[in-house]
């Protein structure tokens, strides 16, 4: 049963992994915590959504289209609110105060738009799953699995190996010298959002699969907020080992210790960290969180 | 006015005066009678068309908003259908009723605030909520206020009478109470069933899972049946798998799953993918029609009890005028508690032949056989719980089949 419960943890930890790294690209870049993040993701699930149930559109073609409109929404939101608050050399909380306001925008916006009620994907995979003797391992678990690996490998692949990771780890370390350096900080700045709209469009459309599409499903993004400050706000590594992390401790506590616990146990240990490890697990300089 | 005694010059200005005012009057009452149509939910009163006839208001609590308005709005919805209805009967001893319908957003802070809003609003009566979590502390602020409130589908025996066994005089409730579901499941199972044992998956922070749980629970182990492990999860955490992977291993004959809606297909499918192959058994939070398009295959051949509903073929003319009202809106059950929650006051009201809060409060203890879409309701004086039978559905390819009346 253990084994059960790690697959279990592995598997919700995937889709915070992916919530994760957007928050870290972000966090490393412009040093605030994106908290329309969520909302980015939840919008994401419903373009999805509404694209094969309304528009009837092929599956894969919905995928493509909410990644990219989520992208989108995240770009806007730099262009609307954060860059103009950059601009006017605003100090780094008006940023976060912005994000708040926009989250909050967004979600009652989506419940007027599209309606208090949960939704559901049509079934692409049938509900099943894998059996290896007693586990069983659910199909859109391991296709869900499949995505997050591929994902983060060509993350991890566009950071280390390219110039855009190049420009965007300059801009991250020092933004005047790099734009200095005649590094265009605002359009990397606009990439990173894309990109971290993207994957908060990725998660919403599996978040959505798996579970429902509603407009209270950005909060699910407080956790992934969390698993980035346990591996260490702006770093995507730990961003990832912290998802998983958080993933296998939620399923052990509800496991094990108790249902009502888990999400005590996980805000304890976002208190811990900051308090004892505030660079979390990989974190590399200290400053402020949250 | 008092008659004017001044001479005839001063006499005609008043006429000509007065004829304006009538004239304004008329245009103004006109004019309310068209914002009345246009947004009847907004709660206006249109005093300015019948000034000398003071409606009788009646106050509803629900979730408008948020995750479980699916049914507060079809609740408001079937009150002010209702309140049409009885209006263009002629209203209640000739009076017109006039339905406020206030945010309880589901949580008992907002409902006891919308209760106490719709009483300094005038209300002489509220219909409302359907979660025992709100109707609990609403019961108490209720004998506080002295304005009877009708819980719904609220089924915790909590609402009506206090831990000590005290009866709460001012809290009804149109609904039956969590033991007949929890006892009528456990009987269902055990002897339609033929289940030997039996699991439960609860939701920690709902009394009302907890009610359905522990009443099912005592009346199967009470059978001779074995309830292998009761486990503790909670809504909105959208993942039960760490809790049913304990299940799994047990291969009970049925599950008890005593959530709402959404979380029941959460459940059911997440157990299908883990291997479950039980029969699963609900209460009257299953009872959507969004469960089935939400849950897919996972549910087929479970069972869940509820209230009766628009299965109920006397429904159907009131199912037809709320679809045409609704534009082709289908009603959820909720809108039937609205219906006879409205006309279960005007009963009281023409029995005590006035409308005296402390009388309709009387009659509304004293109810007995009164005849509603949901079944005859009598009211016990001792517990104020209703006397009625309890319906037993199955899920049988993608619709909810009645499958009877059931007492424990």
């Amino acid at each position: 049963m253990l084994l059960q419960q790690l697959i279990n943890g592995i598997s919700v930890g995937g889709i915070y992994a992916l919530l994760a790294t957007g928050y870290a690209l972000i966090y490393s870049l412009l040093g605030f915590s994106n908290w329309a993040h969520g909302e980015v993701a939840m919008l994401g699930a419903y373009i999805g959504i509404l694209s094969v149930t309304s528009l009837q559109m092929p599956f894969l073609f919905a995928v493509i289209l909410a990644v990219v409109g989520a992208g989108l929404i995240s770009v806007f939101n730099e262009k609307i609110a954060y860059k103009r608050i950059r601009d006017n050399n605003s100090p780094t909380m008006f940023l976060m105060i912005a994000a708040m306001g926009l989250s909050t925008t967004f979600q009652n916006m989506a419940i007027v738009v599209f309606g208090p009620k949960f939704k559901m994907f049509p079934q692409i995979l049938p509900v099943g799953a894998v059996k290896i003797g007693s586990l069983s391992v659910g199909l859109l678990d391991l296709v869900s699995l499949g995505i997050v690996i591929v994902v983060i490998i060509g993350l991890q692949y566009l950071i280390t190996k390219t110039k855009f990771g190049l420009a965007v780890k300059a801009a991250s370390s020092n933004m005047g010298t790099a734009s200095l350096l005649g590094i265009n900080v605002d359009k990397y700045i606009m990439l990173v959002f894309f990109l971290a709209g993207s994957l908060a469009g990725i998660s919403g459309v599996l978040y959505g699969m798996k579970y429902t599409v509603y407009p209270q499903l950005g909060n699910v993004a407080l956790k992934a907020f969390i698993a980035s400050v346990f591996g260490g706000l702006g770093s995507v590594q730990g961003a990832i080992v912290g998802a998983m992390g958080i993933g296998l401790l939620e399923t052990l506590v509800s496991a094990y210790i108790h249902s009502g616990l888990r999400d005590l146990i996980t805000f304890i240990l976002l208190i811990a960290i900051l308090l004892f490890r505030p660079t979390g697990l990989m974190g590399k300089d200290i400053q402020d969180k949250a | 006015m008092k008659e004017s005694k001044g001479d005839k010059n001063r006499m005609k200005s008043f006429s000509k005066r007065l004829s304006v005012l009538l004239v304004v009057l008329l245009a103004l009452s006109m004019l309310a009678g068209c914002a009345s149509e246009a947004a009847p939910a907004a709660g206006e009163t249109t005093e300015a068309s019948e000034p000398a006839v003071e409606p009788i208001v009646i106050g509803y609590v629900g979730a408008l908003s948020g995750e479980t308005a699916v049914w507060g709005q079809a609740g408001m919805n079937g009150m002010e259908l209702t309140a049409k209805e009885i209006n263009d009967a002629g209203g209640i001893l000739g009076r017109p009723i006039e339905v406020i319908g206030l945010d309880g957003k589901g949580d008992p802070i907002d409902s006891v605030n919308a209760y106490k809003k719709l009483v300094s609003q005038g209300a002489i009566a509220v219909v409302g909520t359907n979660f025992s979590s709100c109707n609990i502390p609403m019961a108490a602020v209720a004998g506080q206020m002295e304005v009877p409130v009708i819980a719904t589908a609220a089924s915790n025996p909590l609402v009506t009478v206090d831990e000590n066994g005290n009866l709460h005089p001012y809290s009804f409730r149109i609904g039956f109470i969590d033991p007949f579901q929890g006892k009528v499941l456990a009987a269902f199972a055990k002897e339609e069933l033929q289940a030997m044992n039996a699991a439960v998956i609860m939701d920690l922070n709902s009394d009302y899972s907890a009610g359905v749980t522990e009443f099912f629970v005592g009346a199967f182990e009470e059978k001779g049946g074995e309830i292998l492990t009761i486990v503790e999860a909670q809504s909105g955490q959208n993942d039960f798998r760490a809790q049913l992977s304990k299940i799994a291993p047990l291969d009970p004959d049925v599950i008890l799953v005593p959530w709402i809606y959404k979380d029941v297909a959460l459940i059911a499918n997440q157990a299908r993918e883990l291997g479950i192959d039980a029969i699963f058994l609900g209460a009257d939070g299953w009872d959507s029609k969004e469960l089935i398009t939400m849950a897919g295959p996972a549910l087929e051949g479970c069972y869940y009890t509820s209230q009766p509903s628009f299965a109920n073929p006397v429904t159907k003319p009131y199912y037809d005028a709320y679809v045409e009202m609704f534009d082709g809106l289908v009603p959820e059950t909720e809108a039937l508690f609205g219906h006879d929650g409205l006309y279960w006051i005007k009963d009281a009201i023409e029995r005590a032949g006035e409308v005296d809060i402390a009388k309709l409060r009387d009659e509304l203890e004293t109810t007995t056989g009164f005849a509603g879409l949901l079944g005859d309701l009598t009211v016990d004086p001792a517990t104020h719980n209703p006397d009625k039978s309890v319906s037993v559905y199955q899920i049988k390819d993608n619709m909810q089949e009645f499958v009877g009346e059931f007492r424990p």
